[in-house]
């Protein structure tokens, strides 16, 4: 039993976390201005050099600059162990990730190979530091709990995808003969099936019955399914990797990887729907319009399998679901909750001059108008992205809605540090 | 036999039960109601610390159980009780605005405390005072 976790202490400065949450969202931006000048219709072809270089600005400059910044403050609190070296790491994982995706997508966007090459050992230098990190964290914990597991595998997901991430970009940077289509597949089903999946899985059995009240996930199910899903990604990534392999099996890990992410999906809805708080709430929202998109992305995905005549298309429609749908939605969702609530409880810290000053409390940091705002201008991207795949206009949507969803988060994020910074001023300058 | 761990964590979910009614209330804009509820919310949280502050912890203590995790929930409950102040005074001016901002910040505050406490301290408690759990458990109730 670890005392020591009790204590507030071992959560990292508040500008571990929140560097990371505050250029993310640039990223959406970016990845919007990328897809409106690339030529024809970005989503029709998620392969192509702009798609590719788009996905990876939401995929490595949105998704993981968020994840791996609320990692960094999660282990400390819910694990009780805090990372080795917080400010250190920090740096270490924050610049080379930015300058890493930066010539990642520079790269595939003009076809440029000395970019790919710059770019494959900034990306592995980053998540190196962050692995070795977090795992040296969690190797630490003595606290033994389904959380710790989910975000175990998650990472030990993420370090598969990064290797195999360093390998495609070397390879094309040296045009060497790899076996791509089989690479990617094993690069793109760990990242999202693995580091995403998981990790989100991991947190929610935290936060979900603290934010709405609801019951706690089922002791079945918080026992198995990280195990599971991991288990059914190793065979993924072995079948896919193996000289010749039964197509029957291949279907039978996919649908079974898809019936256990629908399974969290359908408990999640299920636990939120018997919550005990009933208030409005938009993190509810995002996090309800999260789980309804995995399911979508499961259905595109089995639908695949189905109809294989039609499989491009549709694997197409699920990954969009997936990252526009699922990650988008919880990661903005959450954010709206971290940030104020971080912001709330460093400033908190100030003590008697705190008190005596007044800390606003977490919709007064950012305000609530602006994550409502921001839920319905996600609904509208959402199926406008899907829509899109199949039908050029509503293209002409989805980027503005992107762009627009980047400025929102953007603009909500800085409202919380200028909250901060200001209220953090006048305490200092308080005197009791 | 009743441990400590599984009566506190039922008494937690009374009082969550009874924030979510005052919350509720409040950001519905009935006043009578969010009054009346929100008392017996700020009343069943007074209890709650008092059946620590005076029976738990001064047990856990003088049974040799460690003073640095009582001192942070102590810490704790001091944190609570100025957002509660708050949230009376949100309830006196009837600002719903206001009352939910508070409210939002104390139940993360709130449930990041009950989650150390059934997971870290109220088992710890169970071990350190197993011989006496019966007796204390009956003074916290009487309380």
């Amino acid at each position: 039993m670890k005392i020591a976790s009790l204590s507030t202490e071992q959560a990292p400065p508040i500008s571990v976390p929140l560097r990371f949450f505050a250029i993310a969202p640039a990223f959406l931006a970016l990845a919007a201005l990328l897809l409106a000048i690339a030529d024809g219709n970005p989503f029709a072809n998620l392969h192509a050099p702009s798609q590719i270089a788009a996905t990876h600005y939401v995929t490595l400059g949105f998704m993981a600059m968020v994840m791996v910044g609320a990692v960094q403050q999660l282990l400390p609190v819910v694990i009780g162990s805090p990372m080795p070296a917080p400010r250190l790491v920090a740096w270490f994982t924050f610049l080379p990730l930015i300058a890493g995706v930066l010539a990642l997508s520079t790269g595939f966007m003009l076809g440029r190979t000395e970019l790919l090459d710059l770019s494959w050992p900034l990306l592995g230098l980053a998540f190196l530091v962050f692995i070795a990190a977090s795992l040296t964290s969690l190797a630490q914990a003595a606290a033994q709990n389904v959380t710790k597991t989910a975000l175990m595998l998650s990472i030990v997901s993420l370090a598969g995808a990064v290797a195999f991430g360093m390998l495609l970009a070397r390879g094309y940077a040296a045009s060497s003969p790899l076996p791509y289509a089989k690479l990617a597949a094993a690069h793109i089903s760990l990242a999202l099936g693995g580091w995403v999946l998981l990790l989100s899985i991991g947190v929610s059995y935290q936060v979900v019955p603290m934010f709405q009240l609801t019951p706690n996930y089922p002791k079945w199910l918080t026992t198995g399914l990280a195990p599971a899903i991991f288990a059914t990604l190793l065979l993924h990534v072995a079948l896919l990797l193996a000289e010749s392999s039964q197509h029957w099996l291949v279907v039978i890990v996919e649908v079974s990887f898809w019936a256990l992410a629908c399974c969290f999906a359908v408990v999640t809805l299920r636990l939120q729907n018997q919550r005990r708080r009933r208030v409005a709430d938009a993190t509810l929202s995002f996090f309800r319009l999260g789980m309804f998109s995995l399911l979508l992305a499961a259905a595109f995905s089995l639908a695949a399998l189905i109809l294989p005549s039609a499989g491009e298309q549709l694997r197409t429609l699920s990954a969009l679901a997936f990252i526009m749908g699922f990650a988008l939605s919880l990661i903005q969702g959450m954010l709206y909750k971290i940030v104020p609530f971080l912001v709330w409880f460093h400033l908190f810290r100030g003590g008697a001059k705190a008190i005596k000053v007044g800390v606003p409390n977490m919709k007064e940091i950012i305000p609530e108008a602006w994550m409502w705002r921001h839920l319905w201008l996600q609904g509208g991207t959402l199926p406008a992205a899907l829509l899109a795949s199949q039908w050029d206009a509503a293209a002409w949507v989805a980027i503005p809605g992107l762009l627009l969803q980047g400025v929102l988060l953007s603009y909500g994020v800085f409202t919380g540090i200028t909250v901060y910074r200001l209220t953090l001023k006048r305490i200092e300058q308080a005197e009791i | 036999m009743t441990t400590i761990a599984e009566f506190m964590t039922t008494d937690h979910k009374s009082c969550d039960d009874a924030f979510a009614v005052a919350e509720e209330n409040a950001l519905d804009g009935d006043w009578g109601k969010t009054e009346t509820a929100f008392n017996a919310f700020r009343d069943d949280m007074a209890r709650h610390f008092r059946m620590e502050e005076d029976a738990l912890f001064p047990a856990l203590l003088s049974a040799g159980g460690p003073s640095g995790p009582v001192n942070v929930m102590l810490m704790e409950h001091e944190q609570i009780r100025g957002l509660l102040e708050q949230m009376a005074t949100a309830v006196t001016q009837k600002n719903a605005d206001k009352y939910g901002g508070l409210s939002e910040t104390l139940l993360i505050v709130m449930q990041q405390h009950n989650h150390k406490e059934e997971n870290i301290l109220y088992p710890i408690a169970d071990q350190v005072l197993a011989s006496e759990c019966a007796a204390l458990l009956g003074r916290m109730q009487a309380v």
